[in-house]
């Protein structure tokens, strides 16, 4: 589950500009990380903060007003640079894409069963029959009850936890190397959110599938990742393994988002001061720097740099730490 | 998992229960119904015009010319001693097959064209998109007239130059839905699932628009029956003595002071034919339209 052996996706420098008419965002900037096989990664920050907008412009999925800068090695291609043809090879084959949107993620006009067929007979080459008999397999995978019948239903007539198993299930239909899923949860209620979780883990186990978690939600991200790559205004601000970042917060904006986790017993909530600034007029220096309670003259006016603090954990940040209240 | 079961027993077949309600909300409107009745009975009428017709289209009758009504002749004859009601209905062929086929020709043309320019934008959109607004600034008829003018009197230009005349507002309602249709999460999964752009517009665009192009199909057809009569009554359509609505009225002016129903009855006709499409498309877009409650 370590970063040891060969990286599946390595990233290194991505950036994304989108011209607006308000100026260029850098939506990210000069992000790298790395996948390991089987490793559940997961990426962590506050609307905005460019984490999916990230994920998205390795599949090139973003519309043509963004610029993607960097590169991003899958398998001996790079992505970014990938021909058309290729890069369709790979989209849902060998890296899948969930998205946050399970209520209207299907097509209304066509039966569950046909829309999973359909991305196995295209990238498998499957026969109708197979396709169909895989599909119901598929549903039971992601225990969706009586799969037989649900496979011949449309997807007004499932609910949106169901309609996530669907995508879910369309997902992991080619057996992809990587699943990136983008807020699989957020759409859903609580008690279904933990059904989804439990899934993705039952997926790793049992297929070997890397995941890629990208969720604003850090008791998510406790329950189902190895290792968490926190972002703040298109930057990686800390990346550690999941128990280290729980134990050893190091960013004040990490230990921010820990106080804000609820848990029994430990009375208030913190919340962060501030907001997220704008991706167009980022401060001069550290990006956090406007709420952070350790920010000075250094940090207001210096970008911090990442900067490895033990193994494997990485933070840029002048002043890192745990909170005192935190640890306690 | 209990829940699932009641739900499942409520919805054992989609289809089935979609057309019921699709059914149900069809039948609270009567002024649909009375649209598809009357629709029918004059595709019907057209179809077997040599059955239902008394008279074929050419016989005359040199005994009773500008007859009046009689047992004999039900809407009088003409100058000729042609049977008025005999050439309505085999007028009717003219004037369906005209409407039809410019339609299906109208759509042939501007689905793909709407598509392709909403799907992907642009230079290509902006350049059909302004070509469209150009062409929908000259009124539908003259487009048709100048352009039948220019491929020479017959059925089949008229029926051309109509379809191409009707096109351009069909491309802005495909370009449209299409420009709609592209935003939606579906068809972003589509791509990231790998599917080609072809694939992503055949089945996730196409479908999804095609209740908004069957209303609209019924809406042009009309619209393509009265240019037919107008063609026609022009002399840029069906040629005398072929029987159509328009060479009707335009034999009729001749003998307008002496027998003016030969007018009104093919006048009766082209009015009862369009409405009757536009009652039947008025009432398909509100069955259709999700927003519809009732």
């Amino acid at each position: 589950m370590t970063r040891a052996g060969a990286s599946l996706l390595e990233v290194e420098d991505l950036s994304v500009r989108f011209d607006t008419d308000d100026g260029t965002v850098h939506a990210v900037d000069h992000l790298s990380l790395a996948l390991g096989e089987s490793e559940v990664l997961g990426v962590v920050g506050e609307s905005g903060c460019g984490k999916s907008v990230s994920f998205m412009s390795l599949l090139r999925l973003l519309p043509e007003t963004a610029t993607v800068e960097g590169t991003a090695r899958f398998g001996g291609v790079d992505l970014l640079r990938a021909p058309g043809s290729r890069l369709r090879e790979i989209r849902g084959r060998q890296i899948a894409f969930v998205f946050q949107e399970p209520m209207t993620s299907l097509n209304p006009a066509f039966k569950v069963g046909n829309q999973i067929a359909e991305v196995l007979r295209r990238h498998l080459g499957m026969s109708r029959a197979d396709a169909r008999s895989r599909s119901i397999e598929l549903l039971r995978l992601v225990r969706i009850p009586s799969p037989e019948r649900r496979v011949d239903e449309y997807p007004h007539q499932l609910s949106g936890g169901m309609r996530q198993r669907v995508m879910i299930a369309m997902a992991l239909a080619c057996d992809p190397k990587i699943l990136i899923a983008d807020e699989p949860t957020t759409a859903l209620d609580v008690t279904i959110q933990a059904g989804i979780l439990d899934l993705m883990r039952d997926i790793r186990e049992r297929l070997g599938t890397a995941i890629v978690l990208i969720t604003h939600n850090l008791g998510v991200v406790a329950d189902v990742a190895d290792r968490v790559v926190v972002m703040y205004a298109g930057r990686k601000v800390e990346e550690a393994p999941v128990h280290e970042l729980f134990a050893r917060p190091q960013h004040p904006y990490t230990n921010g988002l820990l106080g804000a986790v609820p848990r029994a017993g430990a009375g208030r909530l913190r919340e962060i001061p501030g907001r997220v600034p704008s991706l167009a007029e980022l401060p001069s220096g550290c990006a956090f720097a406007p709420r952070c309670p350790r920010a000075d003259e250094v940090t207001r006016s210096n970008v911090p740099e990442l900067r490895s603090i033990g193994s494997q954990h990485l933070v840029a940040c002048f002043h890192p730490g745990p909170d005192v209240e935190a640890v306690a | 998992m209990s829940y699932v079961d009641t739900s499942a027993a409520v919805t054992i077949n989609p289809r089935a229960r979609r057309r019921r309600l699709l059914r149900r909300r069809f039948l609270r409107r009567p002024l649909a119904i009375i649209g598809l009745v009357v629709a029918l009975a004059f595709v019907l009428a057209a179809i077997l015009a040599p059955w239902i017709a008394p008279y074929s289209a050419g016989a005359t009758d040199f005994n009773a010319l500008l007859a009046h009504s009689s047992g004999k002749h039900l809407l009088g004859t003409d100058e000729l001693g042609r049977d008025v009601l005999s050439r309505i209905i085999w007028g009717a062929r003219a004037s369906i097959e005209a409407g039809v086929l410019a339609t299906m020709l109208a759509m042939a043309v501007a689905v793909p064209i709407g598509i392709v320019a909403g799907y992907y934008r642009g230079w290509a959109d902006a350049v059909i998109a302004r070509l469209t607004d150009v062409l929908l600034a000259f009124p539908f008829l003259i487009v048709a007239v100048g352009l039948a003018a220019i491929l020479g009197p017959s059925l089949t230009n008229a029926t051309i130059a109509l379809g191409i005349g009707a096109a351009p507002a069909l491309i802005r309602v495909a370009r449209g839905e299409a420009l709609a249709l592209r935003e939606e999460d579906y068809v972003r999964a589509a791509v990231a699932n790998g599917a080609s752009d072809a694939r992503i517009l055949a089945r996730h665009v196409l479908p999804n628009m095609l209740s908004t192009l069957i209303v609209q199909a019924t809406v042009a057809i009309p619209t393509a029956i009265i240019g037919e009569a107008v063609l026609s009554f022009l002399g840029l359509g069906v040629q005398p003595p072929t029987p159509s609505w328009g060479v009707m009225l335009s034999d009729a002016q001749s003998y307008l002071s002496q027998a003016p129903r030969l007018a009104v009855y093919p006048g009766i006709a082209i009015f009862l034919c369009s409405l009757s499409f536009n009652l039947l498309g008025d009432g398909l877009r509100d069955i259709l339209d999700p927003r519809t409650t009732r």
